[in-house]
């Protein structure tokens, strides 16, 4: 009878420190294989670098950060290894997710599930406006990108505005939602065209001239991508960035379509990169770029930089909490007024309401220099988080 | 609307067609003689634009040379993989042939991200045809013009080719009867090799030749074999003028419909297909199936 005693002694001898420094487990979702495994992969690079750095400096509440990384693939595929991440490896964390449709899909799952998710990559809006209590998200969206573009179109003195966007959600709703808001910034605006090529299109030659033809003054744009590179390309020789004084193209600044075009890429145009490898000149986020360039061979796209900023700011948001519990772990990302997170790119501050982070967003005109092989933004142009904040849905 | 316009895009509509049509007609040539629906070929196609992209190394100037190494790798590449895959697979049930090119298309997929990377790779035009061209007051891409050119030669050199020489004549008479062709003392093996290397390096050529004006990712491999598919269900599988038939009708419907209702202007091709379906299943220039006896 006495023995038994010793076995909890010795449990806590031995199995004390295991136990205190149990790993806080996180389960990363992004797009691995596939058309778009070149922005998961930078997502992942983004991720791996924090996690190091975290691990580095001892880890998070004295606990080793350990992330799996998964392959989303579609809608489907990607909730059934969410299930799997929270029910087999017991994540305390669900994290990362590039494509919309897969965020939209995931979200309901992680909630259910009460397993906290922070999304870093997909835009659309209609993720925090689900108000879903668990559900996070630490990068910008595509309604902030098209309200920052309205922002800059509305001081032009341009009316006459087409638009040319792939036919699917994100490229429906960035058109909507920048229009209507220029509408209200400067109602004298007209639409004369718009286009709608098939996303992942090859050929956008018979869109352009009928773009041309319309005689817009101005041009918005939410192709991303592969369909940006070749847009670009068939429009210069078309005299299309000739003839339309303004062009502008949120995701525009993505170095997974500025390094394809290399010294192709037409001047002048104004994009927005999320978070651009150059911006801010801070030592935080040189050492970021310099570190990231050394071990990946690469500079920092915006969504890898995106992935690093928001497990930063999950760690200090569990940090804060002094738990992983999801309820403490929620009550610290919006007591307070919301965290407020000084990551890499900025101050990112998450509204209390519906978990959207708000920061201030890069954008730029492009130019191509001797320094780059590819066009950087030059100059930039940087719009106030306050510019950006739209009304939610989501009470509080 | 103005002629000039009309002109102008009947070019655009042009220029599409003729990579359509490079895409698509060996796609045909191949289901014609062997018999073997090619899933494989818009991998084929993504591949040629690789390649070029492999051996420029970064210098668009190279184009020509380029063009023509592509073209002979894309041969060499086609040969081999009829001698050593397709061959063992002729005289088993048609299924075996399905899988064994689908295979192939995952197989090249997962090969180019391995040498290329999943990364966007893109390359412009020469110096020499980076610039529009004034097609009556409205400016139009000098390179469009060689792509146009260059599906003209295909085309005419494709003709000559099938009705002008002894290999040509044997081609067509794979089509229509092979056991006869080999009663005859035919060198059908061979044959079906040469066809087959032949549509191959048509995919690879058409491929490269729209990098200076597209970006290639592993991802344009299955949006290229749908597109091929639509030309020759159009057109009629294993008809060569039915590609180019097909393409041209692809190519203008697109051009055209993005200016009637741009809303809906995707549709329109399906439409097409569609109809094409119902009144003529075996494609405008197909023949229809032969009655077994």
């Amino acid at each position: 009878m006495k023995r038994w005693i010793w076995i909890p002694a010795l449990m806590i001898a031995f199995g004390g420190p295991a136990l205190a420094a149990e790993p806080i487990k996180i389960g990363a979702l992004y797009m691995l294989s596939g058309n778009f495994a070149n922005y998961g992969i930078s997502s992942k690079q983004g991720v791996q670098l924090a996690v190091e750095e975290i691990n580095a400096r001892g880890g998070i509440l004295g606990r080793p950060v350990e992330v799996v990384f998964v392959d989303h693939g579609k809608p489907d595929q990607a909730v059934r290894e969410a299930k799997r991440l929270i029910l087999e490896n017991k994540v305390n964390f669900l994290f990362g997710i590039d494509s919309s449709s897969v965020s939209l899909a995931v979200a309901p799952v992680a909630n259910e599930y009460k397993v906290p998710l922070v999304v870093t990559h997909a835009a659309t809006p209609r993720l925090t406006e689900m108000c879903l209590p668990y559900v996070f998200r630490t990068s910008n969206n595509a309604r902030m990108d098209s309200w920052a573009a309205a922002a800059f179109a509305a001081k032009q003195p341009y009316k006459r505005w087409a638009n040319i966007g792939p036919d699917y959600e994100f490229g429906r709703v960035s058109w909507e939602d920048f229009i209507t808001r220029l509408k209200e910034l400067k109602p004298d605006v007209e639409v004369v065209s718009e286009q709608w090529p098939k996303f992942g299109s090859s050929d956008y030659s018979s869109y352009i001239t009928a773009l041309m033809r319309a005689k817009p003054e101005a041009v918005f744009s939410s192709l991303w991508g592969g369909d940006f590179v070749s847009f670009a390309k068939q429009a210069i020789p078309f005299g299309f960035f000739k003839t339309i004084k303004f062009y502008t193209n949120p995701t525009g600044g993505a170095l997974q379509a500025l390094e394809p075009l290399g010294k192709n890429t037409p001047e002048g145009m104004l994009v927005s990169a999320r978070y651009w490898f150059l911006y801010p000149e801070t030592d935080a986020n040189k050492a970021f770029v310099k570190k990231f360039h050394d071990k990946f061979g690469d500079y920092p796209s915006y969504n890898a930089g995106e992935a690093y900023s928001g497990m930063m700011m999950l760690a200090a948001a569990i940090e804060k909490a002094g738990s992983t519990d999801p309820d403490v772990v929620k009550a610290a990302f919006e007591a307070d007024g919301g965290l407020k997170f000084e990551s890499i790119e900025g101050l990112k501050w998450m509204r209390p309401a519906d978990h959207q982070v708000f920061e201030d967003l890069v954008w730029g005109y492009t130019k191509n220099t001797d320094k780059y092989p590819f066009a950087i933004l030059d100059p930039i142009v940087v719009v106030p988080a306050k510019d950006t904040i739209y009304p939610t849905e989501c009470a509080k | 609307m103005d002629p000039s316009f009309v002109i102008l895009q009947f070019l655009t509509g042009l220029a599409y067609a003729s990579s359509l049509f490079l895409l698509a007609v060996g796609l045909s040539l191949i289901f014609g003689a062997l018999g073997i629906v090619n899933f494989a070929h818009g991998s084929f196609y993504m591949l040629g634009a690789y390649l070029l992209y492999w051996v420029l190394r970064g210098n668009p100037e190279g184009l020509w040379w380029g063009l023509v190494v592509v073209a002979a790798l894309g041969f060499a590449i086609g040969a081999t993989t009829e001698r050593l895959l397709l061959r063992p697979v002729y005289n088993r049930p048609e299924h075996y042939q399905i899988l064994l090119t689908y295979a192939l298309l995952l197989v090249i997929e997962d090969g180019v991200k391995l040498l290329f990377g999943a990364a966007y790779k893109s390359l412009g035009p020469p110096a020499s045809l980076a610039y529009p061209v004034w097609v009556f007051g409205a400016p139009f891409p000098a390179y469009y013009f060689v792509q146009i050119a260059l599906a003209l030669v295909v085309a005419g050199g494709l003709w000559f080719f099938l009705q002008r020489t002894r290999t040509g004549t044997l081609v067509r008479a794979a089509t229509q009867d092979r056991e006869m062709l080999e009663a005859l003392g035919v060198n059908v093996p061979r044959l079906l090799t040469v066809v087959f290397a032949l549509g191959i390096a048509l995919a690879t050529l058409g491929g490269a030749a729209t990098l200076p004006m597209q970006t290639v990712s592993p991802g344009i491999a299955v949006e290229a074999v749908i597109s091929a598919f639509i030309v020759v269900v159009v057109g009629g599988l294993g008809s060569v003028w039915g590609a180019l038939l097909g393409a041209f009708l692809i190519g203008e419907i697109q051009a055209f419909g993005v200016l009637v209702l741009p809303e809906f202007a995707i549709a329109f091709v399906y439409l097409l297909m569609v109809v094409v379906l119902l009144v003529r299943p075996w494609g405008l220039l197909g023949r229809p199936p032969a009655v077994r006896t």
